[in-house]
């Protein structure tokens, strides 16, 4: 059975497909702006533009042609309206014109079902990290529970926001963890974690207060041993709480090093497991929404409208 | 020496019907970040535990703090966590605890279901590990919502049932007026992201 899935969440526009289980094409491209972050209007305008393309190239991968596809699915949320529309307009329209069933698929739940598919862990935490999300999720009674989750904003937006006062452009991680390895110097900053949930926006406010004043590469440093060790220890007291023995990390800031080795030796100390997945399919992929869609293909619900506050824990896990 | 129980930041030990918590250095944290906490922890964990005690709340009495090896040392309670057998009628008593901990101005920061034990009639609340002082109403309702979603996770199928419970009891004792906690509640709720709400 081929499932073609559409992911246009965020800034990044994809198309996967998959056959059965295995994924045999995983197209995208992503918008960098040249100054500041995403703008949801030219996020949308550039998803638009790529559509044709990423469509085409998924296709020729595969070599399938429209026609063969079995099921279409689409990423339904949580993310940003305009992007989202993208995908839920070409979806529904490559549904209706092919005849073929449509499927909206959680975003967090892909990024979660992709992580099992390629880590081969059965029943792991996932620490679900990148801009906009943050979230620390585990399969219980029927459902993906969020057991911890920021109470503000993004991690990812927290790095990009500090990298924007540093004159750093989007995305900031890349250049923040760069500059983080040539420091040594811990500048104590607000460690907020409350039960599982962490919170973020003290940290941007006080680091505010330090540029101009303190080396970059410290402020970066600093940082990151921060929030990292918030996020870390937020999963592992998941994991105890709930008896997982196995951790992935996944999302766009699952591509930082520092962040996966401590995610390593915290699972190493405790005799679990700790896999990092391909960053193909830890970032915003189709793939994801192709094989989730592809799970979810005998539980068809009836609502396909965008929703871009799109709780994970609202979906019923039928298929598991 | 015998252990008890390994948390996700301390080993719990027992010796002589002494518990003894200790918190252990965590290698993915470095050693400016992981000091800093643990000392911090126990020190507060210790004295939060003192005041409660003194002020009548069914806590472990704490006996020594150690600050050395981040210790702390408390008399045990024999008893069985709520984690492991929990009824809807449970749930009740735990409100009214909690409202007694609030009205002693103590905020748990950790309330899961795991940190409770019963004993004999009595419900005794434990890990003060990230708990603090205060009579915000935003704190108490940051406790509830913790407990909340405890339920949420580990007592799925009785959660809805077990949680208005939790709210008959904690309401018949917390000496505050419940409308600005509730306030505060509903405002948790809808801060977190995606709330589908509004």
């Amino acid at each position: 059975m081929y499932t073609l899935g559409i992911e246009s969440t965020a800034h990044t526009f994809g198309v996967g497909i998959s056959d059965d289980e295995k994924i045999i094409a995983n197209e995208r491209d992503t918008l960098k702006p040249a100054s500041g972050g995403i703008i949801p209007r030219e996020a949308a305008q550039h998803h638009f533009k790529f559509a044709p393309e990423i469509l085409k190239r998924a296709l020729d991968k595969s070599g399938l042609k429209l026609k063969d596809i079995d099921l279409f699915a689409f990423s339904q949320g949580p993310g940003i309206i305009p992007s989202l529309k993208v995908g839920a307009q070409l979806s529904t329209f490559l549904s209706k014109k092919y005849n073929k069933k449509l499927i909206g698929v959680n975003h967090c739940i892909a990024h979660l079902e992709i992580a099992r598919l390629y880590t081969k862990l059965n029943d792991p935490v996932m620490l679900y990290v990148s801009g906009g999300n943050t979230q620390i999720i585990t399969y219980y009674n029927g459902t993906y529970i969020v057991f911890g989750e920021t109470q503000d904003i993004g991690v990812g937006n927290l790095i990009d926001k500090i990298g924007r006062r540093l004159n750093i452009p989007f995305p900031a991680g890349p250049k923040i963890e760069e500059l983080a390895r040539k420091s040594r110097h811990y500048i104590e900053m607000p460690y907020s974690i409350k039960g599982m949930d962490v919170s973020f926006s003290g940290i941007e406010t006080f680091i505010s207060r330090l540029i101009g004043k303190e080396k970059i590469e410290d402020i970066s440093f600093s940082l990151q041993e921060t929030i990292f060790s918030m996020l870390i220890e937020a999963s592992e007291r998941a994991m105890s709480y709930c008896l997982k023995d196995s951790l992935v990390i996944t999302g766009g800031v699952a591509a930082n090093k520092r962040l996966n080795e401590m995610g390593e030796k915290m699972c190493k100390d405790r005799n679990a497991s700790f896999k990092a997945i391909p960053m193909e399919f830890a970032g915003d992929n189709g793939a994801m929404i192709a094989y989730t869609g592809y799970l979810m293909r005998d539980y068809m619900q009836k609502d396909l409208a965008i929703k871009p506050r799109f709780r994970t824990d609202t979906v019923e896990i039928k298929y598991r | 020496m015998k252990t008890l129980a390994v948390g996700s930041e301390a080993i719990i030990y027992e010796e002589n019907g002494t518990i003894i918590k200790r918190r252990v250095k965590k290698s993915y944290r470095i050693r400016e970040i992981d000091e800093k906490l643990r000392k911090s922890r126990s020190k507060a964990e210790f004295n939060v535990m003192q005041f409660l005690y003194k002020g009548g709340l069914n806590v472990p009495k704490p006996l020594k703090y150690n600050e050395g090896k981040k210790e702390i040392w408390m008399e045990k309670i024999e008893g069985i966590r709520l984690a492991e057998k929990f009824s809807v009628n449970d749930a009740k008593e735990v409100g009214i605890a909690v409202a007694e901990m609030h009205n002693l101005g103590v905020i748990h920061g950790d309330l899961t279901t795991a940190n409770i034990i019963r004993k004999d009639k009595k419900l005794y609340i434990i890990d003060f590990g990230l708990s603090y002082h205060s009579s915000k109403d935003e704190d108490f309702a940051s406790d509830i919502f913790l407990f909340k979603n405890a339920l949420k996770s580990k007592h799925n199928e009785l959660y809805k049932e077990a949680y208005s419970y939790f709210l008959h009891g904690y309401k018949s004792k917390i000496r505050k007026e419940f409308k600005g906690i509730d306030t505060h509640l509903k405002d948790i709720e809808e801060r977190r992201r995606y709330n589908e709400s509004y």
